[in-house]
């Protein structure tokens, strides 16, 4: 027995005696190739769900048998099949009595059931690879190439079904179909689920869904679309549409859906300000531009908004998240420093590309270079590759760190080959001045095959060796080109959303294969005014703020009450945790005092995440501790709804005496003015007759106790989902 | 795998089931009155089986407290000796007196293994039942790829009246949410101490210049100024939908008589009260008592500094052993004497236990092959030992039991097919347990 081990071990085309007199099938065989288990047996294993990792492919295996995860690691997978276990998973002598044919069958006792038929096509293939003598690879046979499904799209209505075949072409240029060892997956299975044979079939929603077929490290994706039916809800052009509108309003027709009406002034106000400062307009703010009669008053709003420093302030909120501030892993002086690059550059309007070309190729003494902290935060060479991949590409490699990531093209060659770039950054103190320094030829070898890896951004060829100098600037070269595929797309994307409240792509640093744009032609368009804005983030925003899209009510009309991804409609957003809460201290005209800050700094413009406050904690600040968008929270919870209606700190700016209250009280125009003021400050708005009456009702009912009653208008205004949200 | 449109035992095709998991992320799916009348087809009445899960984050050295290897090398026994307890033939530390007094009201499983050393994974896998995947970060709070117990319980079982099924306490575990089961099974959190001198929960009551008649008249005008309210803004924005929830659910919290009495630990004898400890671990266990009485499905305490690394044989003695001594014991006695042992399920346990061999430091680090968790109540029989460690407790002997068995047996002393489905966000249905098996011979 110890004989036949070794020479399977090294002879990848050796066949046992024995087997080659059960070999070769009668009907024509002499054109078929031996099964071999790279091109027969692998797929099996994936399509039958042997290597997933609730079954043989998690770390330690299953009852003694461990397969590499989706097949990562064909050879150990081989290995672990003919090799181990005593030779009793495959005995070319007896295939039938294989454990590999008798337990996927479920003929002996198999914890996870039978997974194929005796006698079906999958047992066949197995069975004979088995009987031939479990061959690992035949070179001669061609390698896959790529994989298509057929159709490539579908526009479906209700409870329909859709069967789909997958088509794999392999390097002598031939096209097989593949379907039946393909696995599927539907990012939106209540809109369309598809079934192991690769059946789609639509529910009773609204959208579209990408349905995504997986053979062998190929991918393929198929668009389902299921418009709103019922007659065609056809509408003009209204006049004034923007470049972007008309994408829009393009996949509105073909998903049979009609946008909303445009938001009224106030609402627009309230929305932009929020979006581009953080903060509510001021009472002031609000009245003026409602009094205001020039029809071109939204774009000069925008114009001041724009120039106003508390841009500055939410960007550089937004950055400090996703390129993780964290005073935790950084230290005081250190995060403060690294925070101070993000709002300079930011405040400076610099170019977006410029932005992370600064960041990535950061380097010497980090007082001076504050950027370099970006790579003090993350640590290690892999966490900066998959930081910088995710932060600035939208695209996360983390899987690919340890094998090919399931539901896109990333390899483990490309996770590492990212690496490679970082692997000269190191730090070098001085005195008390740390500097960062890359340079050197450190190598990276693929951690399986152990083949040496050059440098070599995602989804391109790997060169013949390094770069020399500094590694980074490669890379930042190829991220920050105007025809990089993901970068100008991805800063775009996350700016719309940052809009609308949902990306094309959603979420906005998971972009993959399987989570195709919902407007793939508004994406390529956003990415254009950005790139040939030369990155200016500025000329963007005036672009989508511009647009009737952004500016659509919150109210549905018939066709798009149900409608969240296609932009028919504004969409409701909670206000970010610093967010609220300086609106909160407007409203009331009593700042927050956060402790160790001089008073007066508001939420938006704290650069640490840990600094104390039940508030922000408690409405999903994020703690910092990766670049994912993901962690800053907009859930809510009993203890939020508690906070909002008994809180101490609430009560106490709503009754302070130099706060907004007492002076809206003490306004010519009485009850009137208190009354409209309120409004105002919270909402941008005027009361409606009813809102109006209701108010002076109660304010009228409580003689003797005018500021108990004013602070309960004010309590009850605060309460609202018309406050608490941006919409 | 359940095929399609098979009704679940509670009468909800998959179909339907797969729209309220997903609702609160495509949003459109489920109106909130359907959502509602969701949890109240789940609200069950009256008793019922209620769930405490005492977790010991950080990893209890079980070797030094339910699995004492006194026969084993100096290098591996540590400093503590054995005493009898009141079943004859198991034997616990010398510092656990109390809990020695009363080990027939509870269990251990001296062969319980999962293999994962690492604190933030092991938490998950022992919260939820499941080992987190590679995506997993445990830095994020919540971290939950999966739904924790107590949101599987909150869930499945929904509220008893106007007190929130699942409680944590104090704070949440990062891997305590709800995950994919959303946000009617997200726990209440209790911040603050229960052993802090003024105690009570956070914003529970209106500021106290704001008596009882305010806070209605306040109320009454937020409902005719909240425009957004029952619209059909409010229709087609999930998100403020849920938020309506919560502020409804807060509201109920707040003028429930039930919640008003279970908080206020201040009513117990302070006899009592000192029974359990007058620490946060005690205060805690008592705290727990006092909201399942009240009709609470979940509480799970998660207390901390259990990482006895260094110096990990005098913390033990002097502060931790002895804190956990006095409240285990008295919430085991304390229940039973109340007559709601027989209706509540209690787990100890950490992620994992300690090293059997002792460190260079005085303590033990992370052993994730072999420890011991403590259960009882709720249909568990007391005084039984199931499994058997080996001669160092450094793996089972026999019958091997993890995280998922354990999740297996709490959902079906809860009453909860451990075999049924969730759907992750995804639309994948997941198995309430990952292959659980029922402890059966313990019941």
């Amino acid at each position: 027995m110890k004989t036949r081990f070794s020479t399977l071990k090294c002879g990848a085309g050796w066949l046992l005696a024995a087997a080659c007199m059960l070999a070769v099938p009668a009907r024509g065989a002499a054109q078929q190739p031996q099964p071999d288990f790279i091109h027969d047996v692998a797929p099996i294993l994936s399509r039958f769900g042997c290597n997933g990792s609730a079954c043989h492919g998690k770390a330690e295996g299953q009852n003694g048998f461990k397969l590499s995860v989706f097949g990562n690691d064909p050879r150990s997978d081989f290995e672990a099949l003919v090799l181990q276990d005593r030779g009793r998973r495959v005995m070319p002598a007896s295939p039938e009595n294989s454990l590999l044919l008798t337990k996927s069958a479920s003929l002996v006792p198999h914890a996870g059931g039978p997974r194929l038929r005796v006698g079906s096509r999958e047992y066949g293939i197995l069975r004979d690879w088995v009987a031939q003598g479990a061959l690992y690879e035949d070179k001669e046979r061609p390698v896959w190439t790529s994989l298509r499904m057929e159709p490539a799209g579908a526009v479906l209505g209700f409870a329909r079904r859709q069967p789909l075949k997958v088509y794999a072409r392999s390097s002598d240029g031939r096209e097989q179909d593949v379907t039946w060892l393909a696995i599927f997956h539907s990012n939106n299975p209540a809109l369309a689920e598809v079934d192991e044979q690769g059946a789609v079939t639509t529910g009773s929603l609204v959208g579209q869904a990408a349905v995504m077929a997986r053979f062998e490290g190929q991918i393929a994706i198929h668009q389902v679309t299921v418009p709103r039916p019922g007659a065609p809800n056809a509408f003009e052009e209204p006049p004034g549409v923007t470049d972007i509108d008309l994408l829009v309003h393009k996949n509105l027709r073909r998903m049979n859906l009609r946008p909303s009406e445009q938001v009224d002034d106030a609402g627009f106000l309230r929305r932009v300000a929020i979006d581009l400062i953080g903060r509510i307009p001021t009472l002031q703010e609000a009245r003026a531009f409602l009094e205001d009669t020039a029809p071109d008053k939204r774009a000069r709003a925008v114009d001041r908004l724009l120039a106003r420093p508390e841009y500055a302030d939410l960007w550089a909120l937004k950055w400090s998240d996703v390129l993780r501030v964290d005073r935790r892993t950084l230290g005081h002086a250190n995060a403060f420093a690294y925070y101070q690059w993000i709002h300079q550059s930011v405040e400076a309007n610099t170019p977006l590309d410029v932005f992370a070309r600064d960041l990535l190729e950061a380097e010497g003494p980090l007082t001076q270079n504050s950027a370099g902290y970006f790579f003090k935060v993350t640590k290690k060479p892999g966490e900066m590759a998959a930081t910088a991949s995710q932060a600035l590409l939208g695209i996360r490699i983390t899987c690919a760190e340890c094998h090919q990531h399931p539901y896109d093209r990333w390899t483990q060659s490309d996770y590492h080959g990212m690496r490679a770039f970082f692997e000269q950054v190191r730090f070098k103190k001085t005195g008390a001045e740390e500097a960062l320094i890359a340079d050197g030829t450190p190598k990276v070898t693929h951690p399986r095959t152990k083949e040496v890896l050059y440098a070599h951004p995602l989804g391109t060829p790997m060169p013949e060796a390094d770069p020399s100098g500094d590694r980074r600037e490669a890379l930042s070269h190829w991220l920050t080109s105007p025809d990089n595929p993901w970068f100008a797309r991805n800063m775009a994307n996350r700016i719309w959303s940052h809009f609308l409240g949902r990306g094309l792509v959603e979420p906005v640093d998971d972009v993959r294969a399987s989570n195709p744009p919902s407007n793939p032609e508004l994406l390529t368009l956003l990415a254009r005014i950005l790139t040939d804005a030369k990155f200016d983030q500025k000329t963007l925003i005036r672009a989508i703020v511009a647009s009737q899209t952004y500016q659509r009510s919150a109210t549905p009309n018939p066709t798009n009450g149900e409608d969240e991804l296609n932009f028919s409609r504004a969409l409701f957003r909670r206000l970010p945790a610093e967010v609220l809460l300086d609106a909160i201290c407007d409203v009331t005209g009593v700042p927050e005092k956060f402790p160790g800050v001089p008073l007066g700094q508001r939420a938006v413009q704290l650069w640490d995440s840990e600094q104390q406050s039940y508030f922000l904690k408690l409405f999903g600040r994020p703690m910092r501790t990766t670049a994912c968008v993901c962690e800053r929270s907009a859930s809510a919870g009993i203890s939020q709804a508690l906070h909002f209606m008994n809180s101490n700190n609430l009560q106490a700016k709503l009754a302070h005496a130099e706060g907004n209250l007492p002076r809206w009280q003490a306004l010519p125009g009485g009850s009137n003015a208190l009354v409209e003021s309120a409004y105002l400050a919270c909402f941008s708005r005027l009361p409606s007759e009813q809102e109006r009456n209701a108010a002076l009702a109660y304010l009228a009912a409580r003689p003797g106790h005018a500021k108990e009653a004013a602070e309960d208008l004010a309590w009850s205004l605060l309460n609202t989902l018309e406050f608490v949200f941006n919409h | 795998m359940t095929p399609p449109n098979t009704p679940f035992c509670d009468g909800l095709a998959r179909r339907d089931f797969l729209r309220i998991g997903t609702a609160g992320l495509l949003g459109m799916n489920l109106s909130m009155a359907q959502m509602l009348r969701q949890e109240a087809r789940g609200a069950g009445s009256g008793a019922g089986p209620s769930f405490i899960y005492l977790f010991l984050q950080g990893g209890l050295s079980t070797i030094d407290s339910f699995d004492m290897k006194p026969e084993s090398p100096s290098t591996i026994r540590g400093p503590f000796n054995p005493i009898r307890s009141k079943v004859p033939g198991i034997h616990v530390c010398e510092h656990l007196p109390e809990v020695a007094a009363v080990t027939d009201k509870f269990s251990l499983i001296r062969s319980f293994t999962h293999g994962d050393a690492g604190h933030g994974s092991a938490d998950h896998h022992m919260l939820t039942g499941y080992r987190p995947n590679a995506a997993f970060n445990a830095g994020l709070s919540p971290n939950n790829q999966h739904p924790s117990l107590g949101s599987v319980i909150a869930q499945r079982l929904g509220a008893r009246g106007s007190i929130p099924p699942y409680v944590c306490l104090p704070g949440m575990h990062a891997s305590g949410s709800s995950s994919y089961l959303g946000p009617s099974a997200v726990p209440f959190v209790i911040e603050t101490d229960p052993n802090s001198p003024g105690f009570e929960i956070p914003d529970l009551q209106p500021p106290l210049s704001i008596d009882a008649a305010r806070i209605a008249d306040r109320r009454g005008l937020l409902a005719q100024v909240d425009r957004f309210q029952r619209s059909v803004e409010q229709k087609a924005n999930a998100n403020a939908g849920e938020l309506s929830v919560f502020a409804e659910r807060a509201t109920a919290l707040m003028t429930s008589r039930e919640a008003k009495t279970a908080f206020d630990i201040q009513q117990e004898d302070p006899k009592l009260r000192d029974a359990y400890g007058r620490s946060t671990l005690g205060q805690s266990c008592l705290l727990a008592r006092r909201l399942v009485e009240s009709g609470v499905r979940c509480v799970t305490i998660n207390h901390q500094n259990w990482d006895t690394h260094s110096k990990g044989f005098v913390t033990l003695k002097d502060d931790l052993l002895p804190k956990l001594n006095l409240a285990m014991s008295a919430l085991f006695r304390d229940l039973d004497a109340r007559g709601l042992l027989q209706s509540t399920v209690v787990v100890v346990t950490g992620e994992f236990g300690r090293t059997p061999v002792i460190n260079k430091d005085a303590g033990r680090d992370h052993w994730s092959r072999c420890f011991t968790v403590a259960l009882g109540g709720g249909g568990i029989q007391g005084g039984r030992v199931l499994g058997r460690s080996d001669a160092q407790a450094s793996d089972p002997a026999e019958s091997p039991y993890g995280p998922e068995d354990l999740c297996a047996t709490v959902y079906h002393l809860m009453g909860i097919p451990p075999h049924e489905e969730m759907l992750t966000q995804e639309g994948r249905p997941v198995m309430l347990t990952n292959a659980g098996r029922i402890m059966r011979d313990l019941l």
